[in-house]
């Protein structure tokens, strides 16, 4: 059917594959649901991947989900439907799973594969930015640990090295989803199978009727996910519900660093419209009152 | 080689290991209930149960199939879930040109696996990965719940 050309490496464990990486610069392959789209070929012809594969969705070591000192470590390979059943997983995060994808692409896609590809639409990217995510790579050297904003550089751009792998992506500090307001919103053209035109992640906690945290992620409105610690700072002690001029004045802060673009999905200023909106919906919401 | 199990018996291959599934299934095998619609994993037209999830066969490199189990329509077309949802789907009219057919009833064995007393929306979650062009959906909703009735302690 086709000629060979492609290595590939399929381990039994997860020190070999780190070996193997450090010998060569492979394609990792965790579900494929990225990869396989984005090298696609005609039908009937193996997608056009340059230089050796490495398949990593079978390793365990990759699928452990576990709380440790408080942070609670999801295995890179998790696929979406592994997380939508694991009882330590948000529910926030579960919510936002029945946004994305269907069932199919759910058993396939995992979430250090939606890190690693990097997407400005990435759906996972929203939530995991205002969680303060951290990812562990792993090398024959050991483990170095990077802050998720550091990771993602731009889209389809990230700070792995040829030898390193995604091994886990830690929640610090998990919040008590009973005492804070969390919110995920995707805007895409179809509820199933669909690239978000816009997405949004907020949390928000009150105190004695003041704002003791607040932190919201924009995706697919910039080359990365979108944050401003500098915004989310001037809401804190803030009086809730916040007075027009301080709701005011964080939506104007938001527009100007938000930075859509036009492509074949939406436009940029549909995108800003709705970003905005539904940065104004989360923060005037009755819930909290 | 690559060597998974397929319809229940065990299968090696030599092709490249990142050939999809689909084009493995299609072209190798000669199964081809399963079809290619839209090769990127929006129609669902491809769709096959690995390991009795249901995934679609065009996203999958067979590489990463290495001792899996994987069944396709035809496969499926051997088993009692089988003929009572083939029975439902054409009482109710969920066929009409029927290129989702065979990716729509592996999405419903793969809902009703799980949860054999679906509501109406989870029924239309369960196939939302799935596309038909012709039935407007409301029909196959339809078989569905008709099989849930008539395959009573099947799933």
């Amino acid at each position: 059917m086709v000629t060979k050309t492609v290595d590939s490496y399929h381990f039994d464990k997860l020190e070999e594959t780190i070996a193997k990486l450090n010998e060569e610069d492979c394609t990792i392959i965790a579900g494929g649901t990225d990869v396989m789209v984005l090298h696609k070929s005609r039908r009937g012809v193996a997608p056009k991947i340059a230089g050796p594969v490495v398949f990593i969705d079978h390793l365990s070591e990759l699928k452990q989900t576990y709380l440790a000192e408080g942070n609670l470590h999801i295995g890179a390979c998790c696929t979406y439907g592994e997380m939508l059943e694991h009882s330590l997983i948000p529910s926030v995060f579960k919510k936002a799973i029945r946004e994305v994808a269907a069932p199919a692409i759910r058993n396939r896609g995992t979430i250090g594969g939606n890190i690693c590809n990097a997407s400005p639409a990435g759906d996972m990217l929203p939530l995991l930015y205002i969680f303060n995510a951290k990812l562990v790579l792993r090398s024959f050297l050991g483990d170095r640990i990077v802050e998720i904003h550091d990771f993602i550089q731009g889209p389809r751009r990230i700070a792995r090295q040829q030898n390193e792998l995604l091994v886990e992506v830690i929640l610090p500090d998990v919040v008590d989803e009973e005492s804070t307001y969390l919110v995920f919103e995707k805007i895409a053209n179809r509820q199933a199978d669909a690239i978000s035109k816009v997405s949004f992640a907020g949390l928000l906690q009150v105190k004695d009727g003041k704002v003791a945290d607040a932190r919201f992620a924009f995706g697919a409105v910039g080359p990365t996910m979108v944050r401003s610690l500098e915004i989310e700072k001037k809401l804190l002690a803030k009086g809730y519900p916040l007075r027009a001029e301080v709701l005011e004045e964080v939506v104007a802060d938001f527009s100007s660093v938000i930075n859509p673009i036009d492509d074949q999905r939406s436009t940029a200023y549909y995108r800003e419209t709705v970003a905005l909106k539904l940065l104004r919906y989360f923060l005037t919401s009755k819930e909290l009152s | 080689m690559i060597k998974f199990k397929l319809n229940g018996s065990v299968v090696e291959t030599d092709a490249l290991s990142t050939v999809r599934l689909l084009d493995l299934l299609r072209e190798e095998f000669d199964l081809i209930g399963s079809k290619e619609g839209c090769g990127e994993g929006e129609c669902g037209a491809c769709s096959v149960l690995v390991n009795n999830l249901v995934q679609n066969s065009c996203l999958i490199p067979i590489g990463a199939l290495e001792g899996a189990e994987v069944q396709t329509i035809e496969g499926y077309s051997q088993t009692p879930q089988y003929q009572v949802l083939n029975e439902c789907y054409a009482t109710s009219g969920g066929v009409q040109c029927g290129f989702c057919t065979p990716g729509m009833i592996i999405a419903t064995e793969a809902l009703l696996s799980k949860n054999p007393n679906p509501t109406e929306e989870e029924i239309r979650e369960g196939i939302s990965g799935n596309l038909c062009r012709c039935t407007g959906y409301n029909m196959i909703v339809d078989a569905i719940q008709l099989a849930v009735k008539k395959g009573d302690g099947l799933w």
